[in-house]
């Protein structure tokens, strides 16, 4: 074959971009992954758009990066602390040397704390109570002594994105390997991994981790995403061991294995590619699962402590004052909650729509 | 059918060996006097006796080797001495007795619910499928099952309990009876305990008449397109009986299934939304023990709970043996 034919020859759409091409014409679905992708934005940026901390500033000379203290306490400058800011940057930036600039978040509130009178030239403290409701300054209005819900939903998302993805990230790893090997293997590894399957389905996570938090004093959100991702992985194992046990007998792996391939290669070279599509599935119910009981869990009192804002925490502040009809710090957390829920579970249903062989289109 | 019947309990023996193994770890890693080292738990009320901790660590056998002192505890399990909750100096037994029946009240009501609106339900979408009412139906239900309850119940309580205060709509916040239930008649008090249960019914029947909905418009998607189906119809079946005799009985061996899954959780209540509504039931016990930190209790209905969660599964399984005859064990 000459270098022009090679040219003319039609490459015909692999299996990924069959079903990423069926995916797309989902409107739901995109618009479930928008939704994500959105939200993945401001969960990464959130000390860009809502803070009290510049997001850079020019001080004694130097350049900061303060808003990075939202991410990680250790991350913003300990010179701040050290000139006795008290977390009140603009004022002090000015008074302590009037000639540093700074580049402020979108919007001047923050999570952990309620913004006082004069804090930022002729802005108000932050209302509380009745008076909390949504202004045009509080955009969700305020919970508790005068928190802003806007601020604390925006860095919220940052918890409730984190537990989905670790949680299911630690559950598919476990479930895809055990399943893997399980499938692929047989006899009595199956016959054990198996097993250990059927006893792991039957521990209640949300059990296991209330137990826990009466037996550890202080359980962190990791502790909560180990325990969700240690007991979720069962679904995914099984659907993996199902797919392993058929493509075994392929003609492609007897190719592979003639070759002198080794039987990790095999197994996740060669098979676990084939075998991935419908594990795709139960990922993405399984993030869904891991936002709503973090939320439940911070709604119950025992979720992220309290530095951390999380929309469940908010919601839990709402239920407190349930009587008084703050309907704000319900409607809010409450529907951010329900639109991520819902997004995840279109996504799921639509890749499997989308991966489905039956559905597929001869034609393409 | 015998050999896998075996073969299973003996799974289920095994899983239940692993978790009892687990819980009695939890029981073994407590702190013994849990609360002095921790000053916000300081509370007198809370704190267990002298007697108490005496009375736990005969009961747990934390006085002897490891191996026996679980034996021990698995033969006090085993005979339904549970130890005694310390906030309530009651057996745990006749506490968890005490809750049974509102977690009842509620889970029956909820799954006679849902099912009854499910089928039909489920049916019409198949007849009505791609119509603009039959999306429309999929569309809300498929919102409702993603809408996690424990959002729904809030809204409710703000709509209903708060907002409607004082107007016909008005419903009580919780509990499951008003304060002065006992001197009222009976007719008043069936309608008091009626009042109180529609918001919990409804947060608990929406989630699950969703997912039954569509889940039996799923399986019936597929029968529909059977051949015996076109068969029915070509022999001049009107279409519900095609609908109904021919269809519907043969999506009931998954929906039995799905049945007997559901079946034993009826008894677990449901943490969340019992912790919401202050409802007396298993979850609300639960709750409120761990906020008490009420080992006994806690670890009971812990290992309560994976019981009844085995057991759902082992049924399931049982169930789809016995109503498709096409199915042998072996």
């Amino acid at each position: 074959m000459n270098k022009k034919d090679r040219d003319n020859v039609v490459v015909s759409a692999g299996f990924w971009q069959q079903s990423w091409h069926r995916f797309r014409r989902r409107r739901l679905g995109m618009l479930a992954l928008y939704f994500i992708g959105v939200l993945s934005v401001i969960a990464v940026f959130s000390p860009m758009i809502a803070g009290t901390k510049p997001i850079v500033c020019r001080y004694k000379g130097s350049i900061y990066f303060p808003c990075m203290g939202y991410y990680n306490r250790t991350w913003e400058n300990p010179i701040f602390q050290k000139d006795r800011f008290r977390r009140i940057y603009p004022r002090n930036l000015k008074r302590k040397d009037p000639q540093s600039w700074a580049i402020w978040p979108l919007v001047y509130q923050d999570p952990h704390r309620p913004v006082r009178r004069g804090e930022w030239e002729g802005l108000e403290g932050n209302p509380y109570g009745a008076q909390g409701r949504p202004t045009g300054k509080n955009w969700f209005g305020t919970y508790k002594t005068g928190f802003d819900v806007f601020a604390s939903m925006v860095h919220g998302t940052r918890i409730a994105l984190l537990v989905g993805f670790v949680s299911t990230g630690i559950a598919a790893t476990i479930g895809i390997t055990l399943g893997a090997i399980a499938g692929y293997m047989g006899g009595i590894v199956d016959l054990v991994i198996s097993r250990v399957i059927e006893v792991v389905m039957c521990v209640p996570a949300l059990v296991l981790i209330l137990s826990l938090q009466a037996v550890i004093e202080e359980v962190s959100i990791w502790n909560i995403m180990m325990l969700l991702g240690l007991t979720g992985w069962t679904s995914m194992a099984r659907l993996t061991r199902g797919e392993f046990l058929k493509l075994r007998e392929t003609e492609f792996v007897a190719a592979a294995r003639c070759l002198g391939a080794s039987r990790v290669r095999i197994m996740f070279r060669h098979v676990l590619p084939n075998a991935l599509a419908p594990v795709m599935v139960p990922i993405a119910f399984g993030i869904a699962a891991g936002i709503q009981v973090e939320a439940a869990l911070s709604l119950l009192g025992f979720g992220a402590p309290p530095p951390n804002p999380s929309w469940g925490t908010i919601l839990n502040s709402g239920r407190e004052t349930l009587q008084s009809g703050y309907w704000w710090q319900l409607v809010f957390p409450g529907m951010g909650i329900f639109l991520t829920v819902l997004a995840y579970n279109l996504i799921g249903e639509g890749i499997q729509e989308a991966t489905d062989p039956r559905l597929a289109d001869p034609r393409n | 059918m015998v050999s896998y019947l075996v073969r299973r309990l003996l799974v289920g023996l095994l899983t239940l060996g692993l978790i009892t193994c687990m819980i009695y770890g939890l029981i073994r890693s407590m702190p013994g006097s849990p609360l002095d080292t921790d000053p916000a738990m300081m509370d007198p009320s809370k704190m267990p006796s002298k007697a108490d901790i005496e009375r736990m660590r005969s009961i747990y056998g934390l006085d002897k080797p490891l191996h026996e002192a679980y034996w021990q505890w698995l033969k006090n399990a085993a005979t339904l001495n549970l130890g005694t909750s310390y906030s309530q100096k009651k057996p745990v037994a006749e506490l968890i007795a005490d809750r049974v029946g509102p977690t009842l009240q509620l889970s029956v009501t909820s799954l006679l619910l849902s099912y009854l609106l499910a089928v039909p339900m489920g049916l019409y979408a198949t007849v009505r499928s791609g119509r603009p009412d039959e999306r429309g139906l999929s569309f809300v239900l498929y919102t409702l099952y993603s809408f996690p309850s424990f959002v729904a119940a809030l809204f409710l309580q703000l709509l209903f309990a708060v907002k409607l205060d004082g107007t016909w709509f008005e419903l009580p916040l919780m509990g499951n009876h008003s304060s002065g239930y006992e001197d009222l008649g009976d007719m008043a008090q069936a309608w008091d305990s009626f009042q109180h249960m529609i918001l919990p019914v409804t947060c608990f029947t929406y989630g699950s008449l969703a997912y039954y909905c569509r889940f039996v418009k799923a399986n019936m998607e597929e029968v529909i397109r059977q051949d015996y189906i076109r068969t029915a119809r070509a022999k001049g079946l009107g279409p519900i009986r095609v609908l109904i005799h021919h269809a519907f009985r043969n999506t009931l061996i998954p929906f039995v299934t799905l049945m007997g899954l559901t079946l034993p959780g009826l008894l677990g209540g449901a943490i969340i939304l019992e912790g919401i509504f202050n409802w007396p039931g298993m979850g609300l016990l639960f709750f409120t023990s761990i906020l008490g930190r009420d080992y006994p209790t806690i670890m009971s209905l812990t290992l309560m709970f994976s019981i009844l969660t085995l057991s759902g599964q082992l049924l399931a399984d049982m169930l789809y043996a016995f109503v498709d005859p096409r199915i042998r064990y072996s």
